[in-house]
């Protein structure tokens, strides 16, 4: 009824009206996301001086990309009802793998990163098809397969990764793209937040995949096939992983056994941060770059406090605890 | 609670342990085959190892089980309530490190052996105050971990601070082979054991991680019991943490890394359900003799240490796996083969795990 009232009325009244029904449709969680955000930036910027320097914050962002690239990963699965514990030992593959075959003769980026990739989604086959298949809960299938690639790799390197990282990938982190701002690093980010974001909210599949997460019962009842869905999402996912595995060795120089042990839990805070629910079905690439934000701003800030790096754990334990509380007092709220 | 359920079943064993519900002698009867694996394993280790069978490889054994029992019951709880807990190896670590604070705290040794498990306790109700308050357990404990983590680092970089070796060397005593400690983590399982299938609070922990719904409908104290069982997980995590120290003569935050793996596995292995509600707390003892077992004859053959951490991983699947072939056949929770409500199709596990719904295809 309204709409056709609105219709009727001038073009002006029609944006002003249209705009705030899209504000209105904004859920809450993405508001408390880019709040902190704001929050985050301003104690950034106010800290030091020239602190809003748009070439400090897109250097702080491009430092967060391999966090960023996870996080994608890390919120489709959580969409999906799952969780992937095992991305942080997916990157770390990734990096010593990288630089292991990097160290052959005639290796290029062209021959080892498809490589890399492959193995990624092998790993993400086996979680997927683990989870699809049996009634084991995500969380525990992939710490159980994350405890298995730690073994195998610290098996295979002897605690010692070597080989070298190729010198056009330390340029595709440290290097600005034909003199903009922008490292190439940030800008496969960006692309990739762009693409899943895109297909999750335009495309049917992405459509679909998001049904599967809110109601799998529901969505096998209309015929969607649910288990080809959480398959398809650990694949993604350990893709991704190793994607910002070799994005991570790109920033460090150096393949690390331990190095990505930290990402499995920043990852599900950005995620939980910029709204995705752990029940499934919700959760948005423009929340996950919100919480992405949020801790490299936060990280920023703490370093340039000089502030121990036990503190900074206790700090992101409690940011994550505060999100955690406060999502779920928004979500009890909608459900009453 | 505990006549109303053995009223139906006049069976014969009833007269000979008559004070245990039915529940619990079926739970004990179910584990026969998981009490011969490490029987069996056990047998192989001794007969093939000659080291295997030595005094000093059976105290290093029974050493190396103790932190693993203890940590493992706490976990057990919360997994019987329905929830998990991820903070345990932090909690662990965090007790080392008061443990070791004895000369900075009041009451040298023996002051910080009580601030220690006070400090497990805590976290242990923050734990359960935030599950309360509607945090997904899982995110909880693993962001307390970090907090604990964070505070435990913080702690022992405090320069007076010592592992206390007087203590150590009291706890760490041995009669014979076997360490005091062993004794006290047996110990400490039969009461856990007693207390969850027997006890009034005990029996609402089990019901409320059955069906938390329906137990709260019921009018069972829910929230007290849920504080009860995560404190307890924090308060038995920071003992398991003595008992590391006690083996490992070191005090440090990350003492207890593998423990959160290690107390999930022997859970899993002890075939107690992850949803909940379903299982005994006294197959924990076979499961964490698995684990401890195969940990040794790693060491004694000298094979790589890694070979465990895949092990681990390994075990955890296959744990939950054998369990989930035997129940589409035999209908292992013996609760589901007649439940007591008649529930329409979708029941517990299906509201809660996703691919419930395409197991259900699979059955058909």
């Amino acid at each position: 009824m309204t709409d056709t009232t609105t219709a009727r009325s001038s073009t002006a009244h029609l944006t002003a009206f249209s705009l705030s029904a899209t504000l209105r449709r904004v859920p809450v969680q993405l508001w408390v996301a880019y709040g902190l955000t704001l929050v985050c930036l301003l104690v950034l910027g106010l800290s030091t001086d020239n602190g809003f320097s748009p070439d400090r914050l897109l250097r702080i962002l491009s430092n967060a990309v391999p966090l960023g690239i996870v996080a994608i990963a890390q919120t489709i699965v959580i969409i999906n009802r799952g969780l992937d514990l095992s991305v942080g030992p997916i990157m770390n593959t990734a990096g010593i793998l990288t630089a292991l075959l990097s160290a052959a003769p005639g290796a290029t980026l062209a021959t080892t990163v498809p490589i890399v990739l492959l193995v990624g989604a092998a790993i993400g086959l086996v979680n997927g098809l683990m989870l699809a298949f049996t009634k084991i809960p995500p969380l525990l299938g992939t710490l159980a397969t994350a405890t298995v690639i730690q073994g195998i790799y610290s098996l295979i390197t002897r605690g010692q990764p070597k080989g070298r990282v190729p010198a056009e990938l330390r340029e595709l982190a440290d290097g600005r793209i034909a003199g903009s701002p922008f490292s190439g690093s940030l800008v496969i980010w960006i692309v990739l937040l762009v693409i899943v974001g895109l297909i999750l909210s335009r495309s049917v599949a992405g459509r679909r995949f998001q049904a599967v997460g809110a109601n799998p019962r529901a969505s096998w009842l209309s015929g969607v096939p649910v288990r080809s869905h959480t398959i398809v999402a650990y694949i993604a996912s350990g893709v991704l992983a190793a994607i910002a595995g070799i994005l991570l060795i790109a920033y460090s120089g150096a393949p690390s056994l331990t190095a990505a042990d930290s990402y499995a839990l920043n990852s599900v805070v950005a995620a939980v941060i910029g709204g995705a629910a752990l029940a499934g079905g919700t959760g948005s690439m423009v929340g996950t770059f919100a919480g992405v934000a949020v801790l490299a701003f936060l990280t920023t800030v703490l370093n340039s406090f000089n502030i121990s790096s036990p503190v900074q754990l206790i700090i992101n334990g409690a940011v994550l605890i505060a999100m955690l509380f406060v999502n779920s007092r928004i979500a009890g709220k909608r459900s009453r | 609670m505990s006549n109303f359920a053995t009223q139906p079943f006049a069976a014969p064993e009833r007269r000979a342990l008559g004070f245990l519900s039915t529940t619990a002698l079926r739970s004990i009867v179910h584990a026969r085959f998981l009490w011969a694996v490490p029987v069996v394993v056990i047998v192989i280790a001794a007969v093939v190892l000659p080291s295997f069978r030595s005094p000093i490889s059976v105290n290093s054994l029974l050493a190396t089980l103790a932190p693993i029992v203890i940590i493992a019951i706490g976990q057990a709880i919360v997994v019987m309530y329905g929830g998990i807990d991820l903070s345990v190896g932090a909690v662990a670590g965090l007790g080392t490190v008061v443990l070791a604070l004895g000369p900075v705290v009041p009451g040298g040794a023996g002051g910080a052996l009580v601030f220690s498990v006070i400090a497990g306790l805590v976290v242990g109700v923050l734990n359960g105050l935030g599950v309360l308050a509607g945090i997904n357990p899982l995110l909880m404990t693993f962001a307390m971990a970090g907090v604990v983590q964070g505070t435990a680092l913080l702690l022992q970089s405090n320069p007076e601070s010592a592992a206390p070796m007087a203590l150590i060397d009291v706890v760490g005593t041995s009669i014979g082979p076997v360490p005091v400690l062993a004794i006290v983590a047996v110990l400490l399982l039969f009461a856990a054991w007693f207390w969850l299938s027997q006890s009034r609070t005990g029996r609402v922990v089990q019901a409320a991680g059955f069906d938390g719904r329906i137990a709260g409908r019921l009018g069972f104290p829910i929230r007290r019991t849920t504080i009860a069982v995560y404190g307890l997980s924090g308060a038995l995590s920071a003992l398991g943490g003595l008992a590391i120290v006690a083996r490992t003569y070191t005090a440090d935050a990350l003492v207890g890394a593998s423990s959160v793996i290690d107390s999930i596995a022997t859970v899993l292995v002890a075939g107690i359900v992850i949803t909940g509600g379903v299982g005994s707390l006294l197959s924990i003892l076979p499961a964490a003799v698995i684990i401890a077992v195969v940990g040794q004859i790693i060491t004694l053959t000298g094979t790589d240490a890694y070979y465990q951490t895949i092990f681990k991983g390994v075990l955890l699947v296959a744990a939950m796996g054998i369990y989930q072939l035997a129940g589409r056949k035999i209908r292992m929770p013996w609760r589901l083969s007649k439940p007591a409500i008649d529930r329409p199709g979708q029941d517990k596990r299906a509201r809660t795990e996703k691919p419930a719904v395409a197991q259900k295809d699979a059955d058909r």
